[in-house]
């Protein structure tokens, strides 16, 4: 299923006309959820029959996690950058608001305690931060995309 | 229906609710920690979502994680099998509160029967037989008369802790007053209050449990009995159904009894009466569990029903098919065998990887597993790695397929309980259907005898 410009635009006259806060809607593997007020964002995600995206992900990392480190998820990939992986199970924002620029890019450079993004988790905003002085090389997961626990969300290469 | 169910649980359960859901066309999320991300159940399931590090507090116990994957992914109901948040009345409230059914009873119905105290609150309204018991004992004179009263053997239990801390069996009046003293003496000790209370002792007890559903809308169903004497340290070993010394006037007049107990109750779900058996075949109430119990496999095998399939439909409201209300009738019988991980001898749990695994098949036989060859038994959840169901015509050829069948059982790699369940499947006392939960006791001292040297002649 494709989404389709126009039906889109009524979609949002329509919640913005009722005043809907948030609303989801899933057919066949293809799954829309459109939150209004604070944290507006549109999101689609498109869940591939088995094996999905997110299995894919847990068996990679299942064998990652036997050797990483647990603190705050962050651990050493193969060539020297530190990963930064999610400790819960939310949706990842890139922002702290919709209209806000990103918290980081490629090739930002970051500090100890720098804020990277935030992931949601039942309503609540919770900030990530670096632990680690440097460059990111990788923003591994799209804006509004839903993340389970030790997925990898960025790349940064140490300082 | 639900369009998707989540299901917070691992191992051979969660794989079980995977194959209710795709019988009844219901998507499933598949959540799991990250040892468990190759597990079967995640594999088999329509999506998946890591929910934390292996230790259960962090993943399967982790409720923010469960209620947050169940956002991400849509979900409309979470099952929660057997163990841990599936008596969770906080957890039950928790997903009511967030728009999840909860595929169990409401968090009322988990507490009315799931404490003790009110469970034997209900059993005594309803008429259910209760094991005679006295309040906190005031002094030895108080326990001397209610022993007398109660008849012995009694045992005296510590009213603030159990895991046998506290606990004396005294057989006669002049062992009443040392063992107060010391069963008190232990209870300050273990649990800061020294109160303790008597109750009936039954030397021998059979373990005897009937399973229920009801619809929570007045329809109540009672499926037969279990018998689960076959226990080792209170952890049931080997189940069947039906139980070999159950008559059909016993489980008419039960089925009565529980049936309106329940109803009455407005109790929603799958459930469990547990009840003890004494030597004279007398029933006694212990405790319900308001959940889907590991043994569920012998009633479906002797009655022909898909307990978890009715169990998610009696909680999205469907219509439930089942003919009447009387006791449910059984065909043949049905045993199963609990496979552990774990050495036979010293019971010392034996995680590690599975080299080979090749289940035991053919005319009658049943397993529910989680495991495969290849896959890694991690340290951090119980031992059960696969239940193997037997379903014959009759008892003995069920006993005669079981032994068949744990021959066949290949599981390499790690060490299993299958040499306990031959033994079992040859002992006397299960062979002749009289077995206790004493038995296992009973054989394991046997063996050990048997294992000793011989001394020498002086």
């Amino acid at each position: 299923m494709s989404w389709d410009p126009d039906k889109l635009r009524s979609l949002f006259d329509l919640l913005i006309e009722k005043d809907i806060t948030e609303f989801e809607h899933e057919d066949e593997g293809a799954r829309v959820r459109i939150v209004r007020g604070k944290v507006a964002v549109a999101t689609f995600s498109h869940t591939e029959a088995a094996p999905s995206a997110a299995t894919v992900d847990a068996e990679h990392r299942g064998q990652q996690a036997r050797g990483g480190a647990d603190h705050r998820g962050a651990s050493r990939g193969a060539d020297d950058d530190v990963e930064v992986t999610s400790p819960f199970v939310g949706t990842f924002y890139r922002s702290p608001t919709p209209d806000s620029p990103s918290f980081v890019e490629v090739g930002s450079l970051v500090r100890p305690g720098q804020a990277l993004c935030i992931i949601e988790a039942m309503k609540l905003m919770n900030e990530i931060e670096s632990d680690i002085s440097g460059t990111i090389t990788e923003v591994c997961v799209p804006n509004g995309k839903a993340v389970e626990f030790g997925q990898k969300l960025f790349r940064i290469k140490k300082a | 229906m639900f369009k998707k169910i989540l299901i917070a649980n691992r191992g051979e359960i969660a794989l079980r609710i995977v194959r209710a859901c795709k019988e009844l066309g219901v998507r499933t999320v598949a959540v799991h920690s990250e040892a468990d991300a190759r597990a079967l159940h995640v594999r088999f399931a329509d999506e998946a979502v890591c929910i934390g590090p292996a230790p259960a507090s962090k993943s399967y116990l982790n409720i923010p994680a469960i209620i947050s994957a169940a956002e991400i992914t849509a979900a409309d109901a979470i099952h929660p099998g057997y163990g841990f948040l599936s008596e969770n009345a906080e957890f039950a409230r928790i997903c009511e509160k967030c728009g999840l059914r909860f595929i169990g009873p409401t968090p009322e119905g988990m507490r009315a029967w799931g404490d003790k105290v009110t469970a034997r609150a209900n059993a005594e309204r309803y008429g259910l037989p209760l094991l005679a018991g006295t309040g906190v004992l005031r002094d030895i004179a108080h326990a001397i008369d209610e022993a007398k009263r109660i008849g012995f053997p009694v045992i005296i239990k510590a009213s603030g802790g159990g895991g046998g801390r506290g606990m004396r069996v005294v057989r006669s009046e002049e062992d009443i007053e040392s063992s107060f003293l010391s069963a008190s003496r232990e209870a300050e000790s273990g649990f800061r209050n020294p109160d303790v209370f008597l109750e009936k002792f039954v030397e021998r007890p059979k373990h005897i449990e009937f399973q229920v559903l009801a619809d929570g809308q007045g329809k109540v169903w009672t499926l037969g009995e279990r018998e689960c004497s076959l226990q080792r340290r209170h952890q049931k070993i080997v189940e069947e159904a039906p139980s070999p010394v159950m008559t059909e006037e016993l489980r008419r007049e039960m089925g009565d009894v529980i049936r309106k107990a329940v109803r009455e109750t407005g109790y929603r779900s799958l459930g469990t009466l547990e009840f003890i058996m004494d030597e004279h075949r007398d029933l006694y109430f212990l405790e319900m569990n308001t959940r889907v119990q590991v043994e569920h496999p012998v009633t479906e095998m002797a009655t022909g029903l898909d307990l978890v399939a009715l169990q998610i439909k009696v909680a999205a409201g469907d219509e439930v098919d089942l003919p009447d209300t009387r006791p449910w009738s059984f065909r043949g019988h049905a045993i199963e065998c609990r496979i552990n991980a774990e050495d036979p001898k010293s019971f010392a749990p034996w995680p590690g990887l599975i080299t080979e695994y090749h289940p035991p098949g053919g005319t009658g036989v049943r397993i529910d597993s989680g495991v495969y060859g290849g896959w890694k038994v991690p340290s951090d959840y119980d031992s059960l790695l696969a239940k193997l169901i037997v379903h014959a015509p009759t008892r003995n050829e069920a006993l005669i397929r079981m032994r068949r069948a744990l021959g066949e059982f290949i599981i390499g790699g790690i060490r299993t309980n299958i040499p306990l369940h031959k033994k079992l499947m040859d002992d006397r006392e299960m062979i002749s259907g009289e077995m206790t939960t004493r038995t296992i006791e009973r054989l394991l001292a046997e063996d050990s005898d048997a294992d000793r040297p011989p001394s020498s002649v002086e």
